[in-house]
């Protein structure tokens, strides 16, 4: 039975695989373009130089290169080195003067007690004794002063007002 | 060795190092224009048989040889350039393939043509093969995915079945079941398709 579902796949794949094999073999084989090879090479350049634009090496100044002459005198390294530390510890010194040590609160805050059992808080207003009203000194009557007459004119018009005209004897 | 030279001994090993580093990837770049006229045919034939468009599996191969260029420091450590390329490309292709809308028929009818030799035949037998061609490749669409890729790949005579395992990343008695079932499934479509004509 096994031999027979053999045989039958065999014969499947040899009707059919020529004709589709053949075809795939045909694309396989098939030629690259022409040129195809100068093209890679040119995109492969243009992508070497993009990588390394992207990736550009920090330089020294020519001055500071290496091979300047100035640079190869001990005398002129050592007056570069003081003048690293000089700058370092200049520095340095500059932010721990001008850095206060923080001083400690002289007055501690207490936030404002609430109850345990709980409700409403005073908000912190103060409680202030009522004072008692002490006693009052009564004025004595002060009598009115006693105004000197005037005469003329202005007089008689005082008079006029203050007291009543006496009237005329009949 | 002056005693300036001396003195920066320690300093110039960045000037040799800096000359190594270029002399490297000089190297490598020779290294990789090696590799590129090698294998260029034979990446750009993967990439067709996959995408069926001369301009697509260019722009592939570039792309296979780009993303080369990015791990040129590994390219001394592979073993076998030959099969760790082709696996790229074929990377390359099936990322594209799946982005790609799928093609009609009538494309493929007239790309392949345009690119399958003629061989003496006459314009309309040249027709008629294209369209044979163009049936045929509709029905390895048809196939699943697995065992498309393997028959695909076993039509390329320079390649094993060990190299085929290695570029799919399976094991060689996986290509050789798969390969054996695309092929009865081939044969089912191409006997559907004969019958509906």
């Amino acid at each position: 039975m096994k031999t027979e579902i053999r045989d039958q796949r065999s014969e499947i794949r040899s009707s059919g695989s020529d004709e589709f094999e053949e075809t795939l073999r045909l694309i396989a084989r098939l030629s690259a373009p022409e040129g195809i090879e100068e093209r890679v090479q040119a995109g492969l350049r243009a992508a070497s130089r993009t990588n390394l634009g992207r990736g550009k090496i920090l330089q020294w100044p020519v001055a500071l290169r290496l091979d300047n002459a100035w640079m190869r005198s001990s005398l002129a390294r050592a007056a570069a080195a003081a003048v690293i530390v000089a700058v370092v510890v200049g520095g340095g010194w500059g932010i721990i003067s001008r850095v206060q040590p923080a001083q400690p609160a002289r007055a501690i805050a207490t936030p404002p007690r609430v109850s345990s059992q709980g409700g409403f808080s005073s908000a912190g207003a103060m409680r202030t004794p009522q004072t008692l009203n002490g006693p009052v000194v009564a004025q004595p009557a002060v009598a009115a002063p006693q105004t000197p007459v005037r005469r003329g004119k202005s007089a008689a018009a005082h008079k006029s007002i203050a007291q009543p005209a006496a009237l005329p004897a009949k | 060795m002056s005693a300036g030279q001396a003195v920066f001994s320690g300093w110039m090993e960045i000037a040799d190092k800096a000359e190594y580093d270029e002399a490297r990837k000089l190297a490598e770049e020779q290294a990789l224009a090696g590799l590129v006229s090698q294998y260029v045919g034979t990446l750009y034939r993967v990439a067709y048989s996959v995408l069926r468009n001369s301009a697509d599996a260019e722009d592939a191969v570039q792309e296979a040889f780009v993303r080369v260029l990015r791990h040129r420091e590994t390219l001394a450590e592979v073993r076998d350039q030959r099969v760790w390329l082709i696996r790229i490309v074929w990377n390359v292709v099936l990322d594209r393939k799946r982005r790609m809308k799928t093609r009609p028929e009538t494309d493929d009818v007239a790309e392949l043509a345009r690119v399958l030799p003629a061989g003496g035949l006459t314009a309309e037998e040249r027709a008629a093969a294209a369209q044979h061609h163009a049936r045929v490749l509709a029905c390895v669409e048809q196939l699943p995915a697995k065992e498309r890729q393997v028959l695909m790949l076993s039509a390329f005579e320079e390649l094993s079945s060990v190299e085929i395992a290695s570029v799919l990343g399976i094991t060689e008695s996986s290509v050789r079941s798969r390969l054996f079932r695309a092929r009865n499934l081939m044969a089912g479509l191409l006997d559907h398709t004969r019958s509906l004509r």
